[in-house]
């Protein structure tokens, strides 16, 4: 080929200014300020909390997806956070989708909880039949890893605020808001760990610096967090019906 | 048989991951024009437009009042007729109002909305499927991945993730300062052995065109399309004669007449076939059976943010014509942060895609999806007194 090689080198490793841009535009978002400053309808918070639901309530057979994957560096860390989402960590533990479960009570949407797990399912179906995009398994583990650690890094920075937030506007106990709470406290040391986990896990398998930076930036390529928790909070459509005469 | 009873226009705006660029527009969401119809047994069909203001004149308010007022008010209250095979697309195509449009070069994204919603509801109705209709049950198409125009670092890093999911065919918008720079990057990253054409959007004068193309050429580039502006056909012929580069139509080819004035000067090696900008299914076949007796190539394209619905669309046409040139589009949830169908059809590792085999044209649209994501939504139906 003509000329001389053009491509940027981008090293891998970015991964925390990636996540920290991803929460800013959360926070900055216009669905978590009107949420956040109790501007929201007690249906869209319904939605938002439905939203939440629906999202989490697969996370421990995401972890064990990722404990399956995991490099024996990594293995232990990711083991006991499956463990605590199974709420088997310790005597005391909670079963995470138990405390989602308690979240849904406690906002009296009890009565959607089966909905919520029936979407959380087809979600889960369509995450594992859909048309792979990658070369191997140790880079379809990578990017489920980028994805997860995403959700530990936001939560461990955002659960807080929206624990007031429902608890100020929504009116939910502290019991009902649990689930936001201990990720609050709990998530600042699985992000970090889960950060260190993602590096462990590149140089285990080997993957490429380009290949785990482009599969980062696949991964991250969109807000998930604003487009799973508020994607449908904000929406108001007002349908026009017209009626036409017949065909002659 | 099937009486169409009632149909919903939803105008959408579905927002894109990221925007898309190129010499004639930046795009941030899809703006397609969904049509569903109800027919007398309550079964539904979904088909879909996409209006290209600088290709057929259409936008999406002419859609809305074109289809409304004229179109849907020539099939509804109508008896549908029977499809069995491929050549019956030709009566739904004559079922449709088919008086010239007024302002507008052509009304093919109209055509196109309704007339795969038709297609949607006669399959169903029938009980089969597009798939069996043109036998392409269990085929698979190969995409090509599209870099858009803007920055070059952002250009290559979109190259870098189509090269990671295993790519081979790749083509790039062009028509900016950096051409050279960038084709010669993007054709270092994958190598020798990729397919690497050029898309100008008609961007170039002849000059212009064949100074670019002789720059360029160096880097194996396979075919360029719409070098020059639609319609300047007299041109086409020339740069055709001053560059061994194959060239590909798109803006210039609407109509079946723009094939046959294309084929007939000799201006052209590839017709871009949209399903949206043909006019729908019946029309595009046409155009590509044109291309196949005047000895023309096809690529099947795409509308940029299209949904599902032309997506499964444009694969059965790609699945269809014997030996297209390049497929692409099927980018769905890469591209949209939600698409409206509860089936995959977003292409997977090395831009692979299976011909969708359910009922109708494959798909089972999530309406709860289309109505968060339209900006409006028209309902039209026959008076009571008339049903």
């Amino acid at each position: 080929m003509p000329g001389e090689a053009s491509v940027p080198h981008t090293r891998f490793m970015d991964t925390t200014s990636v996540y920290e841009a991803h929460v800013t535009a959360l926070t900055e978002s216009l669905g978590f300020r009107q949420f956040e400053s109790g501007r929201l309808t007690k249906d869209q918070y319904d939605r938002f909390i439905l939203n939440v639901g629906r999202t989490h309530t697969k996370s421990p057979q995401l972890l064990a997806f990722l404990f399956s994957m995991a490099p024996p560096a990594a293995a232990a860390s990711i083991r006991g956070n499956m463990l605590e989402e199974l709420g088997v960590a310790d005597e005391l533990g909670q079963a995470h989708p138990a405390l989602l479960e308690q979240l849904l009570h406690g906002a009296g949407l009890a009565h959607r909880s089966a909905d919520i797990r029936g979407l959380a399912e087809m979600d889960m179906r369509r995450l594992v039949t859909e048309s792979l995009l990658y070369e191997s398994l140790a880079q379809v583990g990578l990017a489920a890893m980028i994805e997860v650690t995403a959700f530990e890094y936001m939560l461990s920075r955002v659960a807080d605020r929206m624990a007031t937030a429902l608890a100020t506007h929504r009116g939910l106990s502290a019991h009902a808001i649990e689930w936001f709470t201990h990720h609050g406290s709990v998530d600042i040391g699985h992000a970090a760990t889960g950060v260190r986990n993602i590096e462990t896990y590149v140089e285990y398998y080997a993957i490429d610096d380009h290949d785990a930076t482009t599969i980062l930036e696949i991964a991250m390529r969109e807000n998930a967090f604003i487009k799973r928790y508020f994607a449908d909070v904000t929406t108001a459509l007002v349908a026009t019906t017209l009626v036409i005469e017949p065909a002659r | 048989m099937s009486t169409l009873r009632t149909a919903t226009i939803y105008q959408l705006q579905i927002p894109f991951v990221e925007s898309f660029t190129h010499h004639t527009a930046q795009r941030r969401f899809c703006d397609s024009v969904v049509v569903k119809v109800v027919d007398d047994a309550g079964v539904e069909g979904f088909g879909e437009g996409v209006p290209r203001p600088y290709v057929t004149g259409e936008n999406p308010a002419f859609m809305i009042d074109h289809l409304a007022h004229t179109l849907l008010p020539s099939v509804l209250g109508r008896e549908l007729p029977l499809i069995q095979a491929p050549a019956d697309l030709a009566q739904l195509d004559e079922f449709v109002d088919p008086r010239p449009p007024v302002g507008v070069r052509s009304d093919n994204a109209c055509r196109s909305a309704l007339e795969l919603a038709m297609l949607d509801c006669c399959l169903r109705r029938q009980g089969t499927s597009a798939a069996a209709l043109f036998a392409v049950g269990g085929h698979t198409v190969i995409y090509s991945g599209i870099i858009s125009a803007g920055a070059l670092d952002t250009a290559l890093a979109h190259a870098r993730q189509m090269k990671l999911i295993g790519l081979q065919q790749i083509k790039i918008k062009v028509g900016y300062p950096d051409d050279v720079a960038r084709v010669r990057a993007i054709r270092e990253l994958f190598g020798p052995t990729a397919s690497i054409r050029l898309d100008a959007n008609g961007a170039w004068t002849l000059p212009d065109a064949v100074e670019m193309l002789g720059a360029l050429a160096a880097f194996d580039i396979a075919a360029v399309e719409q070098p020059l502006a639609a319609g300047a056909v007299d041109d086409l012929v020339r740069l055709r004669q001053a560059t061994p580069i194959v060239i590909v139509v798109d803006e210039s080819l609407v109509t079946v007449a723009d094939a046959d004035e294309l084929i007939e000067r000799g201006a052209v090696d590839v017709f871009n076939i949209r399903v949206s900008k043909c006019g729908g299914l019946w029309r595009a076949l046409e155009i590509a059976r044109r291309a196949e007796r005047g000895g023309v190539g096809v690529q099947i394209g795409a509308q940029v943010g299209e949904t599902a619905i032309l997506s499964a669309a444009g694969r059965l046409i790609a699945a269809s014509v014997s030996n297209p040139m390049f497929v692409e589009g099927s980018y769905g949830t890469l591209l949209l942060v939600e698409d409206i169908g509860a089936e995959e059809v977003r292409f997977g590792r090395r831009g692979r895609g299976r011909v969708l085999g359910g009922p109708g044209l494959g798909l089972s649209i999530r309406e709860d999806r289309l109505r968060k994501h339209s900006a409006d939504v028209v309902e039209v139906r026959l008076p009571v007194d008339a049903r």
